[in-house]
């Protein structure tokens, strides 16, 4: 009866019916983004061809011409193309971006922990640390730790060296690495075998955990298995492997694993603060685990470092990692900072082509493409993590 | 609710269109350069053709003339070509020859509007109509003229790349400097040119390239680099302000060897001839005048030469003499009255009467030897 009611009723004129009026103006404004869009790329082809540039696909080629300059501190020839250099320069935004967010991270959570220690000292030194950093922009302390640290060690000639194993000058500080010598094969074998040992001593302890409830010691315990099957097999295959220490030149070194200024300025620096905003997320993150928490774990006998470790970090962890993950985007965009003291990133790259001719339009377009294929990444690696730890809610 | 959803999708849709509507005002106001024609898009394409072939009534001579300024791209930071004086103001051998050219379209050497650029955006600059033209000791090559969509003009200095180096080194030839760090600018010609000639000799070195000539001095007095290579006019320019307590000039040598050659001189964009004549004029007419004889002291007085008085829009027979340039029939009196003959421009800034004390050498005047050769004015 109540339908029939209804039924006979006028029905609303179209124009009226919510349901039709949210999908219109949804159209209309999807229509209207699209078109704005197509009306900044047709302009910026329009203005393009007006000044002759070439447009379209095939105005990529410019990446296939010989790039003419030299990158420091690569295998890149000047004859190998510009596309090339821009692979060098991705790759010098991942050695500066990976170090770095490992750097930052280690760093962000000791120094997040500490605010929150009970020792005067230790907090106020972490509050010091962060607020410090934090509130200087990252270009401040780019430039402080290359024109004000970095270059102004001793030149090459007056080299501090230390022990015979490491050597400080502004071409670069140098650290011991390892040589090989050969057999490399035999000691690989070697290194699957200690790793598959590691794992298994891994699993035993944890299982001898869980049947008898001792402290299993894992970690300590493969690590020792890990390392003692590397030393047997490192001198049963005949030592493959030397310690190579740097030797100082006249002009530059030799030997060692040279770290140069401005990849040791960029990457200290980023750390230094990136691990500042880390370490206020890891802070809050600490403090958004309930206090009956680590009361709780307390009443079980559990030692500081127990609470910590087993109780309030594995829950902090789960709050972090969106945030933190935010970090490591800034810290990868950051990157692009490089280019104010010579170091070749892909920005850096990507400029020193423009003005050698390639064009400008197209390649700041594909280096916002690289960046924004770093960020997602990162993005998805993180959400990934984030969707494994997520609490699953009792359905 | 309903209503309060409609209300909020209204804003949105009145906002987008504003955003929409300014847009298309930037674009239109892009779309001035070709004619000022103010209709919508639809005409902007035959605009855009017109424009790109004549340079038209509306072409960037047109427009800096009613603007009042010219835009120019310089450098602010080379010691005797472009940098900021004791007294604030920009001055420099390419500085003066932005007051020339401002002098022969506008007739008022002051009006110039200076933006200083880096090596990498300068040609960015340019393209994108930031700045009318490029004075910034730029060096013309091919692909240069043929990519970047640049035209280069009438050389105003013809250089070479050198090398800098600390005379406490011991450095005297580019072989001895295997292995070294070579400090340079980056997005220049001599970065290309550094690279392809040690290429060429086999000499093994580090190249350490910076955007900006403060970072790289930095690196270079902390001998982060041992030796820095650029235009020898530029290292000149800076080897005579070198800092005392880095043992002032006599602490630095420049080599003998000449890596390259460098014609620096002004850029305007492609496309627009009218312009770029009445730019290469202005700066003929400096190199004219100091073949004529003529400079800022002397040109007011006119002459009874008929050559002379032709190039300085003197009536000859009741009427100035008009080549059709655009420019005013007296542009050349405006231009050297107010900054000077070429001679007077180059002594002034790089030459006998400034710190770097360059020798004329290449630039010299055709009659003496040089290089400097003005096309006849009739």
């Amino acid at each position: 009866m109540t339908a029939a009611t209804a039924s006979t009723t006028r029905r609303p004129p179209f124009w009226r019916n919510v349901r039709v009026l949210r999908v219109a103006f949804q159209a209309v404004f999807v229509v209207a983004v699209a078109g704005f869009l197509l009306f900044l790329l047709d302009n910026v082809v329009y203005n393009l061809e007006r000044r002759g540039f070439p447009t379209g696909l095939d105005s990529f080629d410019y990446l296939k011409q010989p790039a003419g300059f030299a990158i420091p501190d690569s295998d890149f020839r000047s004859t190998q193309s510009l596309g090339d250099a821009l692979l060098v320069g991705v790759q010098n935004t991942i050695k500066v971006a990976l170090l770095g967010i490992v750097l930052a991270t280690v760093l962000g959570v000791l120094i997040g922990v500490a605010r929150l220690s009970t020792n005067w000292l230790v907090r106020k030194a972490a509050a010091v640390y962060v607020e410090t950093f934090r509130n200087i922009p990252v270009l401040v302390i780019i430039l402080f730790w290359y024109l004000g640290v970095m270059i102004r060690l001793p030149p090459i000639r007056e080299a501090v060296e230390a022990l015979d194993l490491v050597a400080v000058s502004n071409r670069g500080i140098v650290i011991p690495w390892f040589d090989q010598v050969g057999g490399g094969a035999a000691f690989g074998v070697v290194a699957l075998v200690a790793l598959a040992a590691a794992a298994g001593v891994w699993v035993w302890r944890t299982r001898r955990f869980d049947r008898t409830g001792e402290p299993h010691r894992r970690g300590l315990w493969a690590g020792a298995v890990l390392l003692a099957v590397l030393a047997v097999g490192f001198v049963a295959t005949g030592r493959p492997w030397t310690l190579d220490t740097p030797e100082v030149g006249e002009l530059s070194t030799s030997g060692g694993f040279r770290l140069a200024p401005e990849y040791a300025a960029l990457l200290i620096a980023l750390s230094l603060y990136t691990a500042s905003h880390i370490a206020e997320i890891v802070r809050g993150s600490i403090l958004a685990v309930p206090r009956g928490q680590a009361e709780a774990a307390g009443a079980l006998g559990l030692s500081g470092f127990q609470r910590m470790r087993f109780v309030v970090l594995p829950q902090a962890f789960r709050i972090s990692v969106p945030p933190i993950s935010n970090q490591y985007l800034n810290l990868v965009k950051n990157s692009s900072l490089g280019v104010a003291i010579s170091y070749y990133e892909a920005t850096k790259v990507t400029q020193v082509s423009i003005a050698q001719s390639a064009p400008a339009v197209q390649a700041i377009a594909l280096l916002m493409a690289i960046y924004l294929a770093f960020s997602l990444t990162i993005a998805a690696v993180t959400n990934l993590v984030n969707r494994r730890l997520t609490l699953r809610g009792r359905a | 609710m309903l209503n309060v959803r409609v209300f909020r999708t209204w804003t949105l849709c009145v906002l987008f269109s504003i955003v929409v509507v300014l847009g298309a005002g930037c674009s239109l106001g892009d779309d001035d350069d070709n004619g000022g024609d103010d209709a919508a898009n639809t005409g902007a394409t035959e605009n855009g053709e017109a424009a790109g072939q004549a340079g038209g009534d509306g072409g960037l001579l047109q427009q800096v003339q009613d603007r009042g300024t010219l835009r120019c791209g310089v450098n602010d930071a080379v010691p005797g070509f472009g940098f900021v004086g004791e007294d604030g103001e920009p001055q420099g051998f390419d500085i003066d020859f932005c007051k020339a050219v401002a002098a022969a379209v506008l007739g008022d050497a002051e009006a110039v509007e200076y933006t200083p650029l880096t090596a990498e955006q300068r040609f960015t600059a340019l393209q994108s109509g930031e700045i009318d033209v490029l004075i910034r000791n730029t060096t013309y090559t091919s692909s240069r003229d043929g990519t970047e969509g640049a035209r280069f003009l009438h050389t105003t200095f013809y250089d070479g790349q050198g090398m800098m180096v600390r005379a406490d080194s011991g450095y005297e030839s580019l072989e001895d400097l295997a292995g070294e760090t070579i400090c340079v600018l980056s997005g220049t010609t001599t970065e290309l040119n550094l690279e392809s000639q040690f290429q060429a000799l086999g000499v093994d070195y580090t190249p350490l390239a910076f955007e900006d000539n403060e970072p790289l001095q930095a690196a270079f007095v902390e001998e982060r680099c041992g030796a820095w290579t650029s235009d020898k006019s530029q290292l000149a320019g800076i080897r005579s302000s070198w800092p005392e307590d880095q043992g002032g000039p006599d602490g630095l040598v420049i080599l003998d060897e000449t890596m390259s050659k460098e014609p620096l001189g002004p850029v305007v964009s492609d496309g627009d001839d009218q312009w770029a004549d009445a730019v290469n004029w202005a700066v003929i007419a400096t190199i004219q005048a100091e073949e004529f004889g003529l400079d800022s002291t002397n040109v007011e007085q006119g002459s009874d030469d008929p050559e002379i008085q032709r190039f300085l829009g003197q009536p000859v027979e009741g009427e100035p003499f008009d080549p059709g340039l655009g420019l005013p029939t007296d542009f050349a009196v405006a231009v050297v009255s107010q900054v000077g003959n070429y001679g007077e421009i180059f002594d002034r800034n790089v030459g006998a009467d400034s710190a770097l004390e360059l020798p004329r050498d290449l630039n010299a005047l055709w009659t003496d030897g040089g290089l400097q050769y003005a096309p006849p004015y009739r």
